[in-house]
């Protein structure tokens, strides 16, 4: 089966990255995803599961009548599980142009900030290749250091992933 | 040009003429001396629009001359035509350049959609007319739709498009009026003028989807053939009183269509699937809000007033599903013409028998059909059917029959495609099977099983690839397409006799009759299509086969069992299997078991995709939404057997 190029990861120059974030907590480490991209915020709900996906992948649910699925991100970044508490939460994001919806599970949703330019700097390249398209770079606000998502990428990526694991 | 005084003094005078002539034709019952007149009067002036250059309108206010003492409707039509001529030497029409989408884009799409429907209908009626050279009923009627393309295209600036279907539209006319008589010579040319139409359409709609602006494709083939027809036959008075008794017929023929025609309104498919998609919704939030226990529990006014509403919602969707209900005739219908190609270039002679054209289906199901049945039908005609000689030697008639039927059974509809031909041969497909591997030796197979051989990928029989078939790529991927849409392909042979195709599909693609079974926590769908029954099963009807496999015996057959708790690497209730709920279902052609927990109920569901993260998962056909809101997985029941297969 041909898996055509992954989608590009955006542009990175800082002016394309400055602009508005959702941020939220995973373990101790705090995340930002373009607001633009985000769709909706709703508390945990049923999750139904799908077999033969990967282990980030936790399954579906019902957003009004859409079928969307639904991704851990603790577990895509290979963090270990934690248990779910009232703050956890789903963000509903847009990608692949707006044409698909996803939800991400997050330990809790902080806030949204305006992120300058100037703020953002390039993520240091850890040498694992893949793992650093997911990041749009590392926003210095106040003492803490956000790390900006491509959430696209984090998305779409698991798309080939999963495609991958059933052509297995 | 020195001429053009003499054009427009002509022009003027012959405009006067037709003006006058029209009045009095269009009277029905006009002061017939005045008409012959008048129509001398044109013959004249023909002359002199000849010597002024004017050959188009010479040409056609001769031919109008000439009608002098036919019906009405004759004279009306070379009215017409002499009318046009006259409009368009007003504007010359350019040489054909590179077409370019100035017109309104809505006014192209609509066009596109508008001729298509009209070649569609020519072409059927072209068929009946070489079965049936005299009916002048499909005459008119093809004269109409050219008539009409005609001037859509000239309306659109299309000049090649117009051009070609003038031509065969006065080819017609010559026809309509006995001039000329049905031949199969003229009906290939009226199929090559379609044809031409066809692509240009399909070109046309093209650049508006944004392919580089290209010229019209040459229609200089096309109007040589036109005008050797017209040229070939001179003589008219034998058939003038045919023509005269059937000129009256047309004109009520058109007055009735056109009030059948404002019955129907034209609808955006994209319009009509969100209706329909919206409607889905709604009685998925009214199920819910019914089935909320909390809410309703006491309050019997309200559980009575949701039961009215769930009936409303049940009966608008209802409604809204069968807008997208199309006949299956139309699939029919192209295969009636892909048969009469066949026959032409193959030599063998086909009759094709239709049964059941206005059985409807959804019209995504109508689209994904078209391709496996062209296919199974070149088949038919391909390797199925013999030559005449053949057939004469077997004792059959020369005359070979392919079968096109199609009705409803039990909530899914059936479109059988049979001939009378060779039939399957059982040796011939298990010497194919063993050579490629596909079959060990001492395995018995039933009859059923070695026909369904044919659908393995990379199986032919075919000595020799012919460009029609025989590539052995054609019936693995035919039965994919049937399965993505929920069916399934039976096959019945008769080795002599002949060969039928039953393809099994679902009403619709969008709603599914579902069997909600439990495994543990989770609910998942069963499609009803494919159970055949439900039980609790006894421990002593349970078999291990090597420790692993088990099997169940059913009334003397052993099935294999397959507990969907493992499938889908899920926590069951129970691991007993007489605690559990056994449903026997097909897959491949074969029946197994399904072990679940429970049975919960049947509903009939609206099928959700998951999106393309999970696209091609084994097992896992869809989502839908269930009574309580939650997801269901709707089960795959080849995918869920077929690990079992190549296991």
């Amino acid at each position: 089966m041909s898996i055509s190029a992954t989608t590009e990861p955006a542009v990175k120059s800082s002016e394309s990255r400055a602009g508005k974030y959702l941020t939220f907590r995973l373990g101790r480490e705090e995340f930002g995803i373009r607001v633009m991209q985000v769709r909706e915020i709703m508390g945990l709900l049923e999750i139904t599961p799908v077999p033969h996906t990967p282990e980030h992948v936790k399954g579906v649910i019902n957003l009004r009548g859409k079928v969307i699925p639904v991704v851990c991100l603790r577990s895509k970044f290979s963090l270990s599980p934690a248990e779910y508490t009232a703050r956890t939460s789903i963000i509903v994001v847009q990608v692949d142009g707006g044409k698909m919806l996803a939800g991400v599970i997050v330990d809790a949703v902080s806030e949204v900030l305006n992120v300058a330019a100037a703020d953002i700097e390039d993520a240091p390249d850890f040498g694992s290749g893949a793992e650093t398209s997911y990041l749009l770079g590392m926003a210095k606000i106040k003492d803490s250091i956000k790390i900006l998502l491509d959430i696209d990428q984090v998305v779409m990526a698991s798309e080939l992933a999963a495609l991958q694991t059933s052509a297995a | 040009m020195s001429k053009s005084s003499d054009s427009g003094t002509v022009r003027e005078t012959l405009s006067k003429a037709v003006d006058e002539l029209a009045t009095q034709a269009m009277l029905g019952d006009g002061d017939q001396q005045q008409i012959g007149a008048l129509l001398a009067q044109l013959g004249k002036l023909a002359a002199q629009a000849d010597s002024a250059g004017l050959h188009d309108i010479g040409l056609a206010a001769r031919e109008l001359s000439a009608e002098s003492g036919s019906a009405n409707d004759a004279v009306l039509a070379g009215l017409e035509r002499l009318q046009e001529a006259l409009q368009r030497s007003e504007k010359p029409v350019p040489a054909a350049p590179p077409t370019s989408i100035a017109a309104d884009r809505e006014l192209l799409s609509d066009f596109i959609v508008e001729s298509r429907d009209h070649l569609s209908s020519i072409e059927a009626n072209v068929l009946t007319l070489e079965q049936n050279p005299s009916q002048l009923d499909a005459v008119h009627t093809i004269f109409r739709g050219f008539h009409t393309i005609k001037g859509l295209a000239g309306f659109l600036e299309l000049p090649a498009m117009q051009q070609s279907a003038h031509e065969v539209e006065s080819l017609l006319d010559r026809v309509r009026n006995g001039t000329i008589t049905v031949t199969p010579a003229l009906i290939d040319v009226v199929l090559a003028g379609a044809d031409y139409l066809k692509a240009e359409v399909t070109r046309v709609e093209g650049l508006l989807g944004g392919a580089a602006p290209t010229e019209p494709a040459s229609n200089a083939a096309l109007l040589a053939k036109v005008h050797d027809l017209m040229e070939g036959k001179a003589a008219k008075a034998s058939e003038v009183s045919v023509a005269e008794v059937t000129a009256a017929a047309p004109a009520a023929e058109a007055r009735k269509s056109d009030a059948t025609e404002s019955r129907l309104v034209k609808v955006d498919t994209a319009k009509l699937d969100f209706l329909v998609d919206m409607v889905g919704e709604i009685v998925i939030a009214q199920s819910m809000i019914r089935h909320d226990g909390q809410l309703v529990s006491g309050h019997a006014k309200l559980q009575r007033n949701l039961a009215h509403l769930s009936r409303i919602t049940g009966e608008v969707q209802k409604t809204a599903m069968s807008m997208r209900m199309v006949p299956v005739g139309q699939l029919f219908q192209k295969s009636a013409r892909l048969i009469r190609d066949l026959t032409r270039k193959s030599g063998k002679k086909i009759e094709l028998d239709l049964v059941g054209e206005e059985t409807e289906l959804d019209r995504t199901i109508v689209d994904e059909l078209a391709d496996p049945m062209m296919h199974m039908i070149r088949n038919a005609a391909d390797h199925g059917i013999e030559s005449p000689e053949d057939r004469v030697k077997a004792g059959k008639s020369p005359v070979a029959r392919i079968g096109l039927k199609a009705y409803h059974q039990a909530g899914y509809i059936a479109v059988e495609i049979s001939d009378d031909g060779r039939g399957l041969s059982r040796e011939k497909l298990l010497a194919k099977a063993r050579e490629r591997g596909l079959v060990q030796d001492g395995a018995s197979l039933s009859d059923k099983d070695v026909f369904n051989l044919i659908f393995e990928p990379g199986f032919s029989t075919a000595e020799k690839v012919t460009d029609l078939s025989g590539r052995g790529v054609g019936m693995d991927v035919v039965r994919r397409q049937v399965q993505r849409m929920r069916g399934r392909v039976d096959i019945e042979s008769h080795l002599g006799r002949g060969t039928k195709f039953v393809i099994k599909l679902p009403l619709t693609l969008a709603i599914i009759d579902g069997l909600v079974v439990g495994v543990g926590e989770h609910r998942y769908i069963v499609p009803i299509f494919v159970v055949h029954e439900i039980f609790q099963p006894r421990p002593e009807t349970i078999f291990t086969v090597e420790g692993r496999k088990e099997m169940m015996l059913i009334r003397g057959s052993l099935l294999p069992v397959i507990r969907l708790y493992q499938r889908f690497n899920v926590q069951p209730r129970s691991t007993d299997l007489s605690e559990s709920v056994v449903v026997v279902a097909e897959a491949h052609g074969k029946r197994f078991c399904l072990v679940v927990d429970e049975l919960i109920g049947k509903h009939e569901v609206v099928i959700k995709t998951l999106g393309a993260m999970f696209k091609d998962l084994p097992g896992v056909a869809g989502g839908a939404i269930l009574g309580d809101g939650r997801v269901g997985l709707i089960v795959d029941m080849d995918g869920v057997f077929g690990e079992l297969a190549h296991a």
